[in-house]
């Protein structure tokens, strides 16, 4: 038998377990291995290797599940307590962009209304500037009630531990 | 299986701990196993293990919900153990992962023999030193091919390398480990 049947042949017997090979090469290589005692050795060997590497076995550590847990869930609530700071600036970017679309209809508005009730232009024009702080005043609020929030909650779960 | 992949990606990026928590549970052995083999040491795998999932906590909503879970969590546990390699040998991430081109990736420098006390005694002694004399890319590729039954583009998308590259390596590294059982030289 020729060096280049058995070249293929052992080609074949790794093959057909890492990718697979067609039907017609799974007969020739059936046809020569049942000729071949060389050939059909090695497709034992390999064969066994491979069943000896599915039998290999890790042990677990102890309770290394449970650790991880443990550690992950921290780590969670470490995230949780980190402020939003993406959340923050983009509201501060709309709110801004939106204050200078309108400040121009705002400020006429104001002093519309100021003239109308008869206030002081101070008083409307202060009015203006409550306008532009409004945005920055509510995400304030916002933080602050987050704040208080989590804090109580932490107190909460120290109480129940 | 694609809802499932769907809620798992969905749950990922809520940072679900009920979630974490089970798949945990689900996949220590098979992450720390993996660990094991590509580190070589039983300590080391244990740390990289919970950095992985401290990672899959950070970054879950990486995950894309299409691809297996098991190939994006392996992926991140082998990014880490190779960020690891590089802090400590200062060397480029092509020569720990290409062997035909320089040393093979070795994690495993400084014990006697650590994939031999991390295997179980019921485990065939000549398959322990098999391995050990293999370099961690081939065993690495084993244990994703035969052990976790990953298909070839699943392993190269865990390696973040070519198909052609872990194909030669399957090749390389099943014939080393039958030539090792077999008493060949490898």
């Amino acid at each position: 038998m020729s060096q280049e049947l058995h070249a293929r042949a052992e080609q074949l017997i790794a093959q057909e377990r890492i990718e697979g090979i067609s039907i017609t090469d799974q007969r020739w290589l059936q046809q020569h291995l049942a000729e071949c005692a060389s050939c059909a050795a090695r497709a034992g060997a390999t064969e066994q290797a491979i069943r000896s590497l599915r039998g290999l076995s890790v042990a677990l550590p102890p309770a290394l599940a449970s650790r991880t847990q443990f550690r992950v869930r921290m780590r969670a609530q470490q995230l949780r307590g980190e402020p939003r700071w993406r959340l923050v600036w983009a509201a501060c970017g709309i709110s801004w962009a939106f204050g200078a679309a309108t400040a121009p209809y705002v400020w006429r508005g104001l002093e519309w209304a100021g003239h109308r009730m008869g206030v002081p232009n101070i008083i409307w024009e202060l009015g203006f500037g409550l306008w532009w702080a409004l945005p920055a005043a509510v995400v304030a609020v916002i933080l602050l009630m987050e704040n208080a929030g989590r804090s109580s909650e932490a107190d909460w779960k120290r109480q129940e531990n | 299986m694609a809802d499932d992949k769907k809620s798992l990606a969905l749950g990922l990026r809520r940072r679900d701990p009920e979630l974490l928590d089970a798949l945990i549970e689900q996949y220590q052995y098979r992450l720390f196993r993996y660990l094991v083999y590509i580190t070589g040491n039983r300590e080391r795998a244990e740390d990289f293990f919970q950095e992985t999932w401290i990672r899959v906590l950070e970054r879950g909503h990486q995950y894309d919900g299409k691809s297996k879970f098991e190939a994006w969590l392996f992926s991140i546990a082998r990014h880490l153990v190779i960020d690891w390699q590089r802090q400590k040998k200062a060397q480029s991430l092509d020569a720990l992962t290409n062997p035909d081109e320089g040393a093979p990736m070795e994690f495993a420098d400084d014990d006697p023999s650590p994939l031999h006390l991390v295997l179980t005694q019921e485990s065939e002694e000549t398959v322990q030193a098999s391995l050990e004399k293999l370099p961690a890319i081939y065993r690495e590729v084993l244990l994703l091919r035969f052990q976790e039954e990953l298909g070839l583009v699943e392993i190269a998308t865990v390696l973040s390398a070519p198909l052609s590259t872990v194909k030669s390596r399957l090749y390389r590294g099943l014939e080393d480990l039958r030539a090792c059982l077999a008493g060949e030289a490898a």
